[in-house]
């Protein structure tokens, strides 16, 4: 029980980082990256990579790219700017001013061309089977000790992550950020540099995507294809979009929601269910998930925390 | 750039939309400090030349030279900072920000929006912002909005929404506003009322570029008018000139 | 290698076949109603699953295909007159719907796996004899869906071009406003539509099944992104250039899964669409004006 309470608050954390740069992307920015998950992945094969140590030191039982042993931190944070490399990418090949609902659907190609080609090519991340044994940090310790360590580590990260994520997000560049959202045209009209912007805020939501996949790769110890499909993508966009758009506060709540209540929270269901269908609960999961964000797209897009503005100086 | 001189100069443009040349070989000067007028019939090109010039559009040929510097094909952000901004016909305003913040983050060159700025916070940009806060709030004084001041732009009414972005325009303090059809749609009061501002501005050195069908408005307040037609010059000079013209008047029963 | 390529453009034609089949019934919906709809992939998957019940009683796999395509015709019909019209209706933006879609699939996908269960399908032996012709290899099943996919295609053109009906439809997909002025009850014609779109749907769901040995509820799925390329490919609205985008994605990928790595029929597919959408989005048929749809 204790061990799972250490996993739901990993994943809470990892989830909650993922869910922020994400938030900070749509939410804030009007920019829908659909392909974010491919962000998150990288951070976690670049830790991966930077961790394992050379393919024939283990027997060459799995082929990669890399294979330096790096210290924790620095993998770590590897991760995290390969992932905001990743995210700058995909900026670029969102820039073309296509109609909101054909650049969903372009991003999602990306993402499913991301997952195909890492699975197809086996010398570059191991294909389809994906890598393991990937080591995580305080292993010499009692492993109660190290679990928990890694649960301060993640809230150490959370915290500063959010730190610097509300940097973004309030604040004048966060005005900026929103008016592209509401109106591009109207922002370039005031002066504001939308290249620059979008790209900027997919570094950066990278960059969190990354430090998300990483921190999460070091703790489940393995990452293959099926860890990120496109549907990953669309957890996290219902997270954002039930707890709230474009308020930190909503995000944080709607991850909880989506990612430990519904997620994880099938796993609580009886058993019972599970033996008239082996993955039901998985299943029914799902399926709660898509018809929340139908749902709530329908009767109530600002989510359940709508977005408030500060007030200035005064009141009239 | 030059203190004399023409603010705006058009050379020869050309802009071809929907397999139409809308814009045929334009050419024109606006000059400093003065309110220029650019009226014609439907479909004479005015909106799509101001377009062009406002960056909204790029040219297919000719030349734009804002302030003395070429800046034809520039973005219009590029423009903005420069000193051309241009405001749109429908109001677009930033409708998940306040009405106040629609002012504040219309203000150029921010601090808090540089990179430095950005990381450093509030210490850095704490200062600008509060002078920005006291220029904004004036502005929606003398607009006689402060009391919508923290209220969802979306929630505005359609003239309130109007006056948000003349009010986003002016906090930019333009060099040279380009303003299409100002007027449409307001009551003759409020019409005085824009006019007056729009003389005062002028007074204070700004330009003005205006498309406007309202001929009585023109006539008022501007100063030059440039006349076009089916894409193309048709003649400038004086409204009170212009009425006399024959081929003015023709091409507004024509075109 | 020629005998080899030759081969593959056989294939190519099959498979072509049939991503024409769902690219233009996507197409179709996306002219009417102005909507990515992606729950297309698991409405395919749907209608395989409804042919692998009917099959499973004993009916002919190609009597399935067309009850499966009603059915899933029918159920189409609903999801737009009840899901997306009203959204559509409130304002819903553009992005919204597609977000839409994609959890509708998500749900539907899931509720077939509850039901039906996760492991690997089969309509069992369909192929029936294989025939050797022009260089082509191919069974007789190939051969049935590539002329069933010829004959519902020239049906498509004869409704389009010399029915009142197909008049109507045109004119609905083109102005609506105008159509609406014109005396046409645009919402039923909007209806017709979503019908026969959701009826090729669910025949392309059955030819799928019919063609590949085995199948799971990712059927539909995998091959909607290859129907988009190729409704892209075509100029997205327009239906004739589905059918030849049909062809060129299925073509393309057979030729790159015969002489590269199998996999990478997958990549042709994606690299199609997404190098249409960064450079030409209106398709290689497509309008000017389908491209002002398309940008933003």
């Amino acid at each position: 029980m204790e061990y799972y309470v250490v996993v739901l608050l990993v994943y809470l954390g990892t989830d909650l980082l993922a869910a922020w740069g994400l938030n900070l992307e749509f939410g804030v920015a009007g920019v829908a990256n659909l392909a974010f998950i491919v962000t998150i992945a990288a951070g976690a094969y670049t830790y991966a990579v930077c961790t394992l140590g050379p393919p024939a030191a283990m027997g060459s039982f799995q082929q990669y790219v890399g294979g330096f042993t790096l210290p924790f931190p620095i993998a770590v944070a590897a991760g995290t700017l390969v992932g905001g490399v990743i995210g700058v990418l995909i900026g670029v090949t969102g820039l073309k001013r296509l109609r909101p609902d054909y650049q969903a659907v372009a991003m999602l190609v990306v993402s499913l061309m991301a997952a195909t080609i890492v699975s197809a090519d086996t010398g570059f991340l191991n294909g389809n089977a994906g890598l393991g044994l990937i080591p995580a940090p305080f292993s010499d310790q009692d492993p109660q000790v190290q679990r928990w360590a890694y649960v301060a580590i993640v809230a150490v990260c959370c915290v500063g992550g959010y730190l610097v994520l509300r940097r973004f997000t309030d604040g004048p560049i966060g005005r900026s950020l929103r008016a592209m959202r509401d109106d591009e045209y109207a922002a370039a009209a005031i002066g504001k540099d939308i290249v620059a912007m979008r790209l900027m805020v997919q570094a950066v939501g990278g960059a969190f995507g990354g430090l998300s996949g990483a921190l999460l790769v070091a703790f489940i110890g393995g990452w293959s294809p099926g860890a990120w499909n496109y549907i990953e993508t669309l957890a996290l966009l219902t997270a954002v979009i039930v707890g709230g758009m474009g308020n930190n506060r909503g995000v944080t709540i709607g991850t909880f929601l989506i990612a430990i209540l519904i997620l994880q929270g099938v796993q609580f269901l009886p058993q019972s269910i599970n033996e008239f269908r082996i993955g039901l609960r998985e299943d029914l999961g799902w399926i709660v998930l898509g018809i929340l964000t139908i749902v709530f797209i329908w009767t109530r897009p600002q989510g359940v925390i709508a977005e408030k503005r500060p007030r200035y100086g005064g009141s009239p | 750039m030059s203190e004399t001189g023409p603010i705006l100069e058009v050379r020869e443009l050309v802009k071809t939309y929907g397999g139409v040349r809308a814009v045929n070989g334009v050419t024109f000067t606006a000059a400093r400090g003065a309110i220029t007028g650019l009226i014609g019939p439907n479909g004479a090109g005015k909106s799509t030349a101001l377009n062009v010039i406002g960056g909204f559009l790029s040219p297919d040929g000719g030349r734009v030279i804002f302030d003395g510097e070429d800046v034809t094909g520039w973005p219009m952000h590029r423009l903005a900072r420069r000193g051309l901004v241009r405001t749109f016909q429908l109001a677009r305003v930033f409708g998940g920000l306040t009405t106040i913040e629609n002012l504040l983050v219309a203000a150029p060159g921010h601090r808090g929006e540089s990179a430095w700025g950005i990381l450093a916070g509030k210490r850095y940009w704490g200062k600008q912002e509060e002078q920005l806060v006291l220029q904004a709030r004036e502005m929606l004084r003398s607009f006689g909005m402060e009391a919508k001041a923290d209220e969802f732009a979306r929630n505005l009414s359609g003239g309130q929404k109007r006056a948000v972005e003349t009010m986003r325009a002016l906090m930019m303090r333009p060099k040279l506003l380009l303003l299409d059809e100002p007027m449409a749609g307001l009551s003759p009061s409020l019409s005085r009322q824009l006019e007056d501002l729009f003389l005062k501005l002028t007074g204070e050195g700004m330009s003005l570029l205006l498309v406007e069908h309202g001929l009585d408005t023109v006539e008022r307040i501007c100063g030059k008018v440039v006349v076009m037609a089916q894409g193309k010059v048709l003649s400038e000079g004086r409204m009170t000139e212009l009425r006399t013209r024959k081929e003015v008047q023709d091409a507004y029963v024509i075109g | 290698m020629l005998v080899q390529a030759i081969e593959a453009i056989g294939f190519g034609i099959a498979t072509g076949a049939v991503i024409a089949l769902g690219a233009v019934g996507f197409s179709v919906q996306f002219g009417m109603s102005n909507i990515l709809n992606i729950t297309y992939g698991s409405l395919m998957t749907l209608g395989a699953y409804a042919g692998l019940f009917l099959i499973d009683r004993g009916i002919n796999a190609w009597a399935a295909l067309v009850i499966a395509g009603l059915v899933i015709g029918v159920v189409s019909v609903g999801f737009h007159r009840w899901l997306l019209a009203p959204l559509v209706r409130r304002g819903t933006r553009a992005f919204a719907l597609v977000i839409v879609t994609v959890s509708a699939g998500v749900v539907l996908q899931y509720v077939i796996v509850a039901f039906a269960g996760p492991d690997a399908k089969s309509y069992g032996e369909q192929s029936g004899q294989t025939f050797r012709f022009a260089g082509f290899l191919l069974t007789a099943s190939q051969v049935t869906i590539i002329a069933l996919t010829l004959v519902l295609m020239l049906g498509l053109h004869l409704l389009l071009t010399r029915t009142t009906l197909g008049r109507a439809m045109r004119a609905t997909a083109s102005n609506r406003i105008l159509a609406q002025s014109c005396g046409i009850n645009t919402d039923l014609i909007s209806d017709t539509a979503w019908l026969l779109s959701g009826a090729l749907c669910g025949a392309a769901g059955v030819a799928l099944a019919i063609t590949t040995v085995s199948f799971d509820f990712t059927l539909g799925p995998i091959f909607l992104i290859p129907m988009i390329a190729a409704a892209v490919l075509g100029g997205i609205g327009q239906p004739y250039g589905a059918m030849v985008g049909g062809l060129v994605v299925g073509i393309a990928g057979e030729l790159a899964a015969s002489f590269a790595n199998p996999e990478y029929s997958e990549v042709v597919a994606f690299a199609i669409l997404i190098l249409m959408l960064l450079l030409r989005p209106r398709g290689l048929f497509g309008s000017a004006s389908a491209t002002r749809r398309l940008t933003a």
